[in-house]
């Protein structure tokens, strides 16, 4: 009787361990929920452009993702006190921080763009030469333009509000913000506009991981789903959904 | 006028799912806070040594800096230097944090209390063979209850609306939902103004609740 009785022990322990090693890895992902349309809450479901990559990546590399929300200004103490695995909250990769993190390859590539209308001939920075270039005050893309532009050749003009009307009725050619807010922006609204050409003066965001053994191995692992979801064309898709256009591209 | 009506009272029951959250937070930081502020208040008017300076050093460091400055001590610091604490959870730690910081406010109004309470009261009950600990909780603590009433329920409202600050740990409650629907409806007013109705009820049935407790406990002194 003893005996059956350890041996279903032994059975049932194996059976356990057997089953602990077959079940998915748990990641946990801080994010602040509250930043629209990257992660965001809508009728009490967690939603957004960083979510639908997180269960991409975790359909790939059979993790159980749990996503931990939290105000934006606890999130690095999360990751610090190992609480979270790493941050999907638009990260960029400043100097600083690359220093003390790992980081997963960036997934979103952001910067100065140039917006014009649909049908323009400004394809890119060497086609403003004599045009009318709008630019937000606050932002440093007027100072960023001029570099580009040792000539003088672009008429550059500020405005408080208002650039996108401006722009619709033609008294300007064209606008630069950043790539996301100016991709949101021209879907929330509709907007007759294209992007042209390339960023200038990129940033990079990313997934920040504290540097160590656990965090070598998920950069490792991250940055092959994120390789193939590139390949594949799903990282791609997955900016459309959100943004009408491919903020991941390089 | 751009006030979504529907949008708002949408808002109404969804955020209520989440109020239970928030009063398992207060209540519970309000059972422990007052355990600990019942006895740092006794130890203080015995003036136990040493242990009347820890409690003099935990109030005046509790009460001199703000809550959301300890929670991130506790949370995010602490771990730092103890590694085993990760362990403890977001919602066990904000309730950890509320019990203490509150206590330190509560300890000073139950001492108040006591104090208030005429010398006579306990000289009579020692005159008659009590110990001064079985005087305190028998004689001096029923009545200084009754008079301390009025302020703990102050620092427990306040403890209501404190629970706000456990989503800088990740706590998602009742202001965390606001905030998380309003980031993408952008009806911010609706939201906001939604949970401060839910809050503001709250705070209201319970100052009922007071109002009862207090008319029970001065049935003594009604003639």
């Amino acid at each position: 009787m003893l005996k059956t009785l350890r041996g279903a022990a032994v059975a049932l322990s194996l059976a356990l361990a057997s089953q602990g090693a077959l079940a998915a890895e748990v990641v946990k992902v801080g994010m602040s929920g509250t930043y629209f349309p990257f992660t965001f809450v809508k009728k009490d479901v967690l939603q957004g452009f960083e979510v639908d990559l997180w269960n991409e990546v975790a359909k790939r590399n059979d993790y159980k993702v749990e996503f931990v929300t939290s105000n934006f200004s606890g999130l690095f103490g999360l990751l610090e006190s190992g609480r979270i695995d790493t941050i999907s909250n638009q990260i960029t990769m400043t100097d600083a921080r690359k220093a003390k993190y790992l980081f997963a390859s960036p997934y979103v590539v952001d910067g100065a763009q140039i917006v014009t209308r649909k049908g323009s001939d400004i394809k890119g920075l060497a086609d403003l030469k004599g045009k009318t270039v709008a630019v937000n005050l606050g932002s440093n893309y007027e100072q960023l333009l001029r570099e580009h532009d040792k000539a003088n050749k672009i008429n550059i003009k500020t405005y408080d509000t208002g650039i996108e009307q401006e722009l619709m009725l033609g008294r300007i050619d064209a606008f630069v913000m950043d790539r996301v807010s100016s991709a949101q922006l021209i879907k929330e609204h509709n907007l007759p506009f294209v992007q042209a050409g390339d960023t200038f003066e990129t940033i990079e965001n990313a997934w920040p991981m504290l540097n160590n053994e656990k965090g070598k191995n998920l950069q490792a692992e991250l940055n092959k789903a994120l390789a193939a979801m590139r390949e594949d064309g799903s990282l791609s898709k997955i900016s459309q959904k959100w943004f009408d256009a491919d903020i991941t591209a390089k | 006028m751009n006030f979504d009506l529907n949008y708002f009272f949408e808002m109404i029951p969804l955020l209520l799912g989440y109020l239970g959250l928030t009063m398992k937070m207060a209540v519970l930081g309000l059972i422990f806070a007052l355990v600990l502020a019942v006895t740092m208040a006794v130890v203080r008017v015995f003036k136990v040594p040493v242990l009347d300076w820890l409690v003099q050093l935990f109030i005046s460091f509790f009460r001199g800096t703000p809550l959301l400055v300890q929670l991130f001590l506790l949370y995010y610091g602490l771990p730092q230097l103890f590694p085993i604490m990760v362990g403890i959870d977001a919602f066990t730690a904000a309730v950890i944090g509320l019990s203490l910081h509150f206590s330190a406010y509560m300890a000073e109004s139950i001492r108040a209390a006591i104090m208030g309470i005429d010398k006579s009261q306990m000289e009579a009950a020692l005159s008659i063979g009590q110990t001064p600990l079985m005087a305190m909780r028998r004689i001096i603590l029923p009545q200084a209850s009754r008079i301390a009433l009025p302020s703990l329920m102050n620092q427990f409202v306040d403890m209501i609306k404190s629970t706000s600050l456990a989503f800088t740990l990740g706590v998602a409650e009742l202001m965390a939902r606001a905030q998380m629907e309003a980031s993408s409806s952008f009806r911010f007013f609706e939201a906001f103004l939604a949970v401060a109705l839910i809050y503001w009820a709250v705070v209201v049935l319970f100052t009922q609740v007071q109002i009862r407790m207090e008319n029970r406990l001065n049935r003594a002194y009604q003639r």
